[in-house]
């Protein structure tokens, strides 16, 4: 934005000053349609409020709320995408449909608990990280330090399940290295298993879990843990005492992350998985994908795990003790 | 002298760096190796298999396509999440808790929910898949992002800037515009970069919501379930330096930014 | 002083912050050309009357009226005022001179004569050099004097002052103090100042206004303010000062005769304008007490010992205790000129005053 000047600093040879040249923005707040519109719209405290509040209102409930609720309308038909002179009716046949085979609810209930655990597994990780950032670094270290780990992260599902499966291949890195020391003859199986899909979902999230640890230990002043240290705390009774209680907002915050997005995958279940790891993501998709006229079986389990995976982060965070709603805050 | 802890919470560190940064290295490296199949050891070296992916004409249109919709969904997000931002950061008003959470919605629902129950959205409303489809869909997920970013710099600018320039005869298009947008530069400039990031590598929504040109991460999806051939390495390895340079600089310009207007 | 035509007027004012009265029913006047200080503790609503005269807040009841045009409504950038703010608010990715240029745009002015202008200004407040820095290039007084400039490119009917020394170290408040007075009447523009610190507000205004819990307390000069203060609260709030809770015991010579413990007090004033309360407050200031070793011919005197001694370079401040009168071990504070007394702890004195410098308050 050119300021003023700088424009008559620089361009005096071109325009003379006393030429009456008038900037922009005078142009702009002299112009007559220009004032009539602002005093319409903005001279009030009230009509600015709305001019701002209604597109934004209409954005956020039709596009935020409204996939998800034509979702949920959806999953009470009997046929959808509509046929032509065909009204379709209401029932409750897709969610029944759940609960009929086996091959709906193992997935399902395998998702929950392999979340559950990767969840675990990468707090359990990446807390002795972030504690090392926040507490063990010097300030002007730490930011090169949480760099170094955030660039990965930059790339993106696809090509990271890609570098995972050359590691964890028959002839990946990681059997060559095993089978060169003789630590096997034959190389492990270690693709399509729950091992390979467990490493892909921790390699993919673990930044989720880190950057909410370290920013509520990095806030943790450091003379509560020695005012700790001078009332005679050893350091196992700093940690558990004072660090872990302060951390707890960024533990929740960490977990429910870690855990609504790693339900949410779907290409990374498939490339690392196999027939035994089927997740909840790949069965929904399954109906969007063969021919046929399958989309309220679809929409009627996407809600069910919707639903699903609100509860276990709401009963979670209960459980902790904290108030929902600043999840994000 | 470093205490046993210390010892040990550096050890950890840099292995999980060498967790984080092997198998991209290894990615790397299986770029240049001579043999059409994926694996170790390496005998020979080649680099046909870059020239090879700079020639495939269905790549560069991957490319250029997946970048297009990035651009585009992030110059949307930006308008639409700095619009919430600043009608949600000063507003009270009864229900502002249920707007607050209904804006951050997009950003937690897993992300195959999202992606079809927009599937199913676009179809409601008559839209087909495609490009118009994925830039809705990427910018829906982009706007709280941008919205949360905008909305904590705004919180950090002092009441009295908006009001000096209203005091000085701006009315509040003009304030916002001169004041209040020069001061969120920053916080816009991580945000779009932020959006880039997440738009250039969505999988699950281009997916879900493309048509019949693929994104740059459908491509590669679509070649890794066909069968691997080595020229998905050097994709990636194309990928993976481009978004890790791009990544860099935005840190190194947002962090400069934040250091001189404060 | 003289009174000039009025500029600014507020009538019946209220302001409510939730169930909270930040300003109670105000009635104003501000005269054109006069420099005139809100003074009063952090809450008492002064800063809340500047910012509805500058547009920032609007009253939920009464009438705010500038140069005789009703602007109770009217948004800050329809008003011809302007404000200098606590913080300045200087916008900190423009220039010296487009900070100052920012107004001049808005009111329509061509380039060049924007640029003559800001010349001008840079000049009368001494930054002539400074055209092209940025606000984070400038010490903080230098900001201080953009932010003055800014304020007063648009050539406003009143300026407005929030508290804009309370960032500026002790040392350089003083001088700006000056600085600000000699601008405000080379100008001969109106100011409304607002502060918390009471030397601030003597230093510089013509008239002050001190306030409290929403309402005005007293409204009088400097001196007024100072030797006649009308309640507890002014008396209290602007510097040190003796308060002495007394019986009235009838007037002799024109002159009040009050009861302070038994000892018999006079002060200035008449038994009538008490308007029949037989319980008053009387407040003295330190500086007023004179001390001499031999009884003076004076009504107020008392025979007092100095118990406490604190030098404090200008002046020293003394705690006296009343000797053998019937008053027992009453307590005065008194702050001589070090250069006129050589007593020490444990002295006897006397202690007296002129029967004027005894305000009796009216609250």
């Amino acid at each position: 934005m050119a300021t003023t000047s700088e424009r008559t600093g620089n361009d005096a040879a071109l325009i003379r000053p006393q030429d009456g040249t008038r900037s922009f923005w005078t142009r702009l707040t002299a112009n007559p349609a220009y004032q009539r519109a602002s005093d319409l719209l903005l001279s009030s405290d009230r009509r600015r409020f709305w001019l701002l509040a209604v597109p934004a209102l209409i954005w956020m409930f039709g596009t935020h709320l409204g996939p998800i609720l034509t979702m949920i309308r959806i999953s009470f038909l009997d046929s959808y995408p509509p046929s032509a002179g065909r009204v379709p009716d209401v029932t409750l046949e897709n969610y029944l449909l759940f609960f009929q085979a086996p091959n709906y609810i193992t997935p399902f209930v395998r998702t929950f608990v392999y979340s559950t655990c990767y969840t675990l597994l990468t707090l359990s990780l990446m807390y002795p990280i972030a504690y090392f950032l926040a507490k063990k670094l010097r300030p002007s270290r730490q930011m090169l330090f949480l760099l170094l780990l955030l660039v990965p992260f930059w790339v993106g599902e696809i090509v990271r399940t890609y570098a995972i499966m050359i590691l964890l291949g028959n002839r990946g890195f990681l059997n060559i290295v095993l089978m060169g020391l003789g630590l096997t003859s034959r190389p492990i199986p270690f693709m399509y298993t729950g091992f390979s899909l467990g490493m892909g979902l921790v390699y993919l999230t673990s930044l989720y879990m880190l950057l909410p640890l370290y920013a509520s230990l990095e806030k943790i002043p450091r003379n509560y843990l020695e005012a700790a240290a001078d009332l005679g705390a050893g350091s196992w009774t700093r940690f558990r005492r004072v660090t872990l209680p302060l951390s707890k907002d960024g533990i929740a915050s960490g977990c429910v992350l870690v855990f609504l997005i790693s339900t949410g995958y779907y290409a990374t279940p498939v490339l690392l998985g196999g027939p035994s790891t089927t997740v909840f993501a790949e069965t929904i998709a399954g109906f969007f994908h063969v021919a046929g006229d399958k989309w309220p079986e679809g929409a009627a389990f996407s809600t069910i795990m919707l639903l699903a995976s609100l509860v276990t982060v709401g009963l979670f965070l209960r459980l902790l003790g904290r108030r929902s709603g600043s999840l994000l805050g | 002298m470093m205490r046993p802890s210390q010892i040990a919470l550096t050890t950890f560190y840099w292995a999980f760096i060498v967790y984080l940064f092997l198998p991209l290295a290894l990615m790397v490296v299986m770029g240049f190796k001579d043999s059409n199949f994926i694996g170790f050891p390496i005998n020979a070296w080649t680099t046909r298999w870059y020239l090879q992916v700079f020639q495939d004409t269905a790549v560069l249109h991957a490319f250029g396509y997946t970048l297009l919709i990035s651009i585009v969904s992030t110059a949307l997000s930006l308008v639409i999440g700095t619009w919430c931002a600043v009608f949600l950061g000063p507003a009270r008003f009864w229900g502002r808790a249920l707007v607050f959470a209904v804006m951050c919605l997009p950003a937690v629902i897993p992300g195959v929910i999202s992606a079809i129950s927009m599937r199913i959205f676009i179809r409601a409303i008559g839209l087909e898949p495609g490009t118009g489809a994925i830039i809705l869909g990427l910018t829906i997920h982009n706007v709280p992002f941008v919205a949360l970013m905008v909305l904590s710099r705004l919180g950090a600018m002092p009441r009295s800037q908006v009001e000096a320039a209203r005091d000085l005869g701006a009315d509040s298009l003009v304030a916002f515009l001169r004041v209040t947008l020069p001061f969120l530069f920053p916080s816009l400039l991580g945000a779009s970069i932020f959006c880039m990031l997440l738009s250039f590598d969505d999988f699950v929504r281009a997916f879900f919501l493309g048509g019949y040109q693929p994104t740059l991460p459908v491509l590669i999806f679509a070649e890794l379930r066909s069968g691997m051939s080595p020229a998905i390495n050097a994709i990636s390895t194309v990928v993976l330096v481009v978004t890790a340079a791009l990544g860099l600089w935005a840190e190194r310009a947002t962090r400069r930014l934040k250091g001189t207007r404060s | 002083m003289h009174r000039q035509s009025t500029i600014a007027r507020f009538t019946d004012v209220t302001k409510r912050f939730g169930r909270n009265v930040a300003v109670d029913r105000l009635d104003l006047d501000i005269a054109q050309g006069e420099f005139v200080t809100l003074l009063g503790p952090s809450g008492c609503g002064k800063s809340t009357t500047l910012r509805m005269l500058g547009g920032f807040e609007t009253p939920d009841e009464g009438r705010i009226l500038l140069a005789g045009e009703d602007v109770t409504r009217l948004p800050p950038n329809r008003r011809d005022v302007n404000m200098v703010f606590q913080d300045y608010a200087l916008f900190p990715h423009m220039t010296v001179a487009s900070n100052i240029a920012f107004g001049l745009e808005l009111q329509g002015l061509g380039l060049g004569a924007i640029d003559a202008r800001v010349g001008e200004l840079l000049e009368l407040v001494q930054l002539g050099s400074f055209r092209d820095r940025m606000p984070d290039q400038l010490s903080g007084g230098q900001r201080q004097r953009v932010a003055l400039a800014r304020a007063l490119a648009r050539e406003p009917k009143l300026l407005l002052l929030d508290e804009p020394l309370g960032a500026l170290d002790a040392k350089l408040r003083g001088q700006v103090q000056i600085e600000l007075k000699a601008l405000q009447q080379r100008t001969g523009k109106t100011f409304l100042f607002v502060t918390h610190d009471q030397e601030e507000a003597l230093t510089m205004s013509d008239r002050i206004i001190v306030m409290n819990a929403g309402r005005i307390e007293q409204d009088g000069t400097p001196e007024e303010l100072y030797h006649q203060p009308r309640s507890r609260f002014v008396a209290d709030f602007i510097g040190e000062t003796n308060l002495f809770a007394c019986q009235v015991r009838g007037s002799e010579d024109g002159r009040v005769v009050l009861d302070w413990n038994g000892i018999l007090l006079r002060a200035a004033g008449s038994v009538e304008s008490l308007g029949g309360r037989t319980a008053v407050e009387a407040a003295l200031r330190p500086e007023s007490i004179r001390l001499t070793s031999e009884r003076p011919d004076q009504a107020n005197a008392l025979r007092m010992r100095i118990v406490r001694r604190v030098f404090k370079g200008s002046r020293i401040d003394l705690d006296l205790e009343a000797q053998d009168e019937p008053g027992g071990n009453a307590g005065l504070k008194a702050s001589p000129d070090p250069a006129a007394i050589e007593a020490l702890v444990g002295d006897t004195v006397w202690a007296s005053w002129d029967p004027g410098r005894l305000a009796i308050l009216q609250a």
